[in-house]
């Protein structure tokens, strides 16, 4: 009697459970089933990024965004169309090209859309006040550009009520609540998947994604094109220099280190930068948690730190003495990536670095190798400098 | 008796109150017309429809419903234990849904990406249920086998504390961006109940609602002492399980949904008992549950007072703005 009344709970429990399960599977069926019939008229040759795809057919073009996490299928399918006539497949996201307007909650399609002249697109960003963008800035002071709060948690009905056309949203391995409910609403959401590229130049590339729902693809291809070209001339120039400097990067945060793997965008740049990263065949994509005393016996004899967060070595000392130990710091070979930043807190290096990689590149190639770059000054990182922390 | 039958009523009255407020407040302006328009017709636009009826009337409905049972699971935490400093999250439940939704998001890159990618927001929701669970068993096998119940507390809480120290262990080792998705969870949002989501959790938390209006009987017989209870019959030990069963399941399936929200479990029961001046689970039980779901609805108002796009995380808002408004009552009874 007793097992049997207290089963109940148990019972509902398991009960609920199922119904989930079954609720969200027989939901996904009918969902995206991707892969037209017709063939592709042609396909645009990607040559960096392998996140993305874009296939031309007769009155439309579709956009693929493959899923970095899996290959089952795609994450995302758009097929862009200029006539309300036009006959789409079934599924996918359908939308009427070029956009006109846009919430943007990540900062790094800024630029992009800068660069193609579609700035004035955006209705609303997120975290407006860590913006350094100084047009958005203004537009977002003028209350032209809404505000929608933390990138990770936008507020739904100031998204909602700006409208917009379609929404681009950092996509994360998570399925969030937020895209789950703009889509169901009727507003499309662009995933910037960019991030998960580990080239300079695979995510600059991602511009030409963008620009196909401006309907502008050349002018896409025309500025990444130039972006290339100077990316690599300078990497050519640069091949035969020797001796290599040593290089590490990263920041203590509360005792852990994270460094970049030997696959990472970090470590890729520091290639290119002819600069020896001890981590170069670590097969890490991302990042390495590191404690300091691993920091001190394998990167102390390096010879550059980038990306401290210290403004000053005073202020580095101050923060922990440890760091005085460092090759970089007694040398005083240390930088920190905040030359371009707004005093509530934006920083250029987290918006327009990803659309130019080249300046990316010269700054590491001035830091190391002077004599290389001797008119170019830097643009996003900056020396530490000698004052007093508090003085900073 | 009839001055109770008046507060009830109030109640009954400042609930709808505090829930009409709610679907009045939010960061679009939206007039009481055309809200009122857009509930029972159209307001003409398809926008303001959308934020009224698929948004703002799920977030209050919700507020209501996890309001009422994260009380009566402090409630009958209390009496269980007898202990006036339970809560919901006593039983390590919260705690478990936290672990889940934890190992879901940090790992989310990995292994568990199949089935993030096949159940999509769906996902957290079901690796907090789980997780909720696992510690739910874990409490009944205990207290299947163990008499005294303070011994359960305890280990509840030591069960909660375990879970905690592996979400930590978890986050030392997450990457930043993962790290963020899993602490905005513990902010709480009473906006992540769409409509499809709604009849699971209505069921989960209505059916512990309804069970335990049959228990308000054995509920007093506890309030004497365990051993009193046995000595008028009543089974000790199935009554235990059954309370822990029910507290655990609308604890479970509320954090999984909303994800943890505090403070509200442990005060609404003080708040009621001091309010109607009695400890009869007759009366306390319902006042509990009506004052728990007024008390969330009201910190859903707060939550939008920013009003620049930012909302405030309600897990804080029912502590920071909750506790004046109790200090503010104890100190004008001068007792809890």
């Amino acid at each position: 009697m007793l097992q049997k009344k207290n089963s109940l709970p148990f019972l509902s429990f398991a009960c609920g459970l199922l119904f989930l399960m079954c609720a969200c599977q027989s939901g996904q069926h009918h969902k995206k089933k991707v892969l037209d019939e017709d063939k592709p008229v042609s396909s645009v040759i990607i040559r960096h990024a392998k996140g993305f795809q874009i296939d031309h057919f007769n009155n439309y073009t579709r956009v693929i965004l493959h899923d970095p996490w899996s290959e089952d299928k795609p994450y995302a399918v758009y097929y862009l169309y200029r006539n309300d006539s036009t006959q789409l497949p079934a599924g996918g996201t359908k939308l009427k090209i070029p956009l006109t307007s846009l919430t943007v909650n990540t900062f790094s399609y800024f630029t992009f859309l800068d660069l193609l002249d579609e700035e004035d697109v955006i209705k609303g960003v997120t975290d407006g006040f860590r913006v350094f963008h100084p047009g958005i800035l203004h537009k977002l002071e003028s209350g032209e550009i809404a505000d929608l709060g933390d990138p990770f948690h936008p507020n739904i009905e100031m998204t909602l009520a700006l409208k917009p056309q379609a929404i681009i949203s950092s996509a994360y391995a998570q399925r969030d609540n937020y895209s789950e409910r703009m889509i169901n609403a009727g507003f499309p959401v662009i995933y910037s998947l960019e991030w998960m590229e580990n080239s300079p130049l695979a995510r600059a590339e991602w511009i030409r994604m963008i620009a196909a729902f401006f309907d502008k693809e050349t002018m896409g291809d025309t500025i990444f094109t130039g972006i290339e070209r100077r990316y690599l001339e300078l990497q050519n120039k640069i091949k035969s220099v020797s001796p290599q400097h040593t290089v590490m990067s990263g920041d203590n945060f509360q005792n852990t280190w994270y460094v970049p793997g030997g696959k990472s965008f970090h470590a890729i740049l520091f290639r290119d930068a002819q600069l020896d990263y001890l981590y170069k065949n670590n097969r890490e994509y991302g990042s390495i948690a590191l404690d300091i005393e691993s920091v001190l016996t394998r990167f102390g004899k390096a010879d550059y730190w980038f990306g401290c967060e210290a403004g000053t070595y005073a202020g580095l000392a101050e923060k922990d003495a440890k760091y005085l130990l460092l090759q970089s710091v007694k040398k005083r070979q240390v930088y920190n990536n905040h030359n371009r930043i707004t005093p509530a807190g934006g920083n250029d290096y987290f918006e327009s670095a990803i659309a130019n990689p080249d300046l990316l590149l010269s700054d590491l190639v001035k830091a190391a190798y002077p004599e290389i770059l001797p008119d170019y000054s830097f643009t996003y990182i900056k020396p530490l400098e000698e004052l007093p922390a508090r003085e900073k | 008796m009839k001055n109770r039958a008046f507060i009830f009523v109030l109640l009954f009255v400042l609930l709808f109150v505090a829930f009409i407020g709610d679907l009045l407040t939010g960061n679009a302006p939206i007039t009481p017309a055309e809200t009122w328009l857009a509930l029972f017709g159209t307001s003409g636009d398809e926008i303001i429809d959308e934020i009224i009826r698929n948004y703002r009337l799920p977030k209050a409905i919700t507020a209501a419903i996890a309001g009422s049972a994260l009380s009566l699971s402090g409630l009958l935490m209390q009496t269980l234990f007898r202990n006036p400093l339970a809560g919901p999250d006593v039983l390590g439940v919260s705690a478990g849904a936290g672990l889940g939704v934890a190992l879901l998001t940090m790992l989310s890159g990995t292994i568990v990406y199949p089935f993030i990618s096949a159940m999509g927001s769906m996902a957290q929701i079901i690796a907090a249920i789980a997780g909720a669970a696992v510690v739910l068993v874990l409490i009944l096998a205990v207290s299947a086998r163990i008499k005294d119940s303070i011994t359960i507390l305890v280990l509840g809480m030591i069960f909660g504390y375990v879970a905690s120290a592996l979400v930590t262990i978890l986050q030392s080792f997450a990457d930043p961006d993962s790290l963020k998705v899993f602490v905005t969870w513990t902010f709480g949002s009473l906006g992540g109940v769409t409509w499809n989501k709604m009849p699971f959790l209505l069921v989960l938390t209505a059916f512990g609602i309804l069970v335990s209006l049959f228990l308000q009987k054995s509920l007093n017989s506890l309030l004497l002492g365990e051993n009193y209870a046995a000595s008028t019959g009543l089974n000790i030990k199935r009554i235990r399980i059954s309370i822990i069963a029910i507290a655990a399941v609308v604890t479970g399936a509320v954090t999984a949904f909303t994800g943890p929200i505090a403070f509200v479990g442990v005060v609404i029961p003080h708040f009621a008992r001091t309010f109607f001046g009695t400890v009869n689970h007759k009366t306390v039980l319902p006042a509990t549950l009506l004052m728990g779901s007024i008390l969330l609805l009201i910190c859903d108002i707060v939550s939008q007072i920013p009003l620049t796009g930012r909302t405030l995380p309600v897990n804080a808002v029912t502590a920071v703005f909750g506790a004046p408004m109790i200090v503010w009552i104890v100190l004008k009874r001068k007792k809890l």
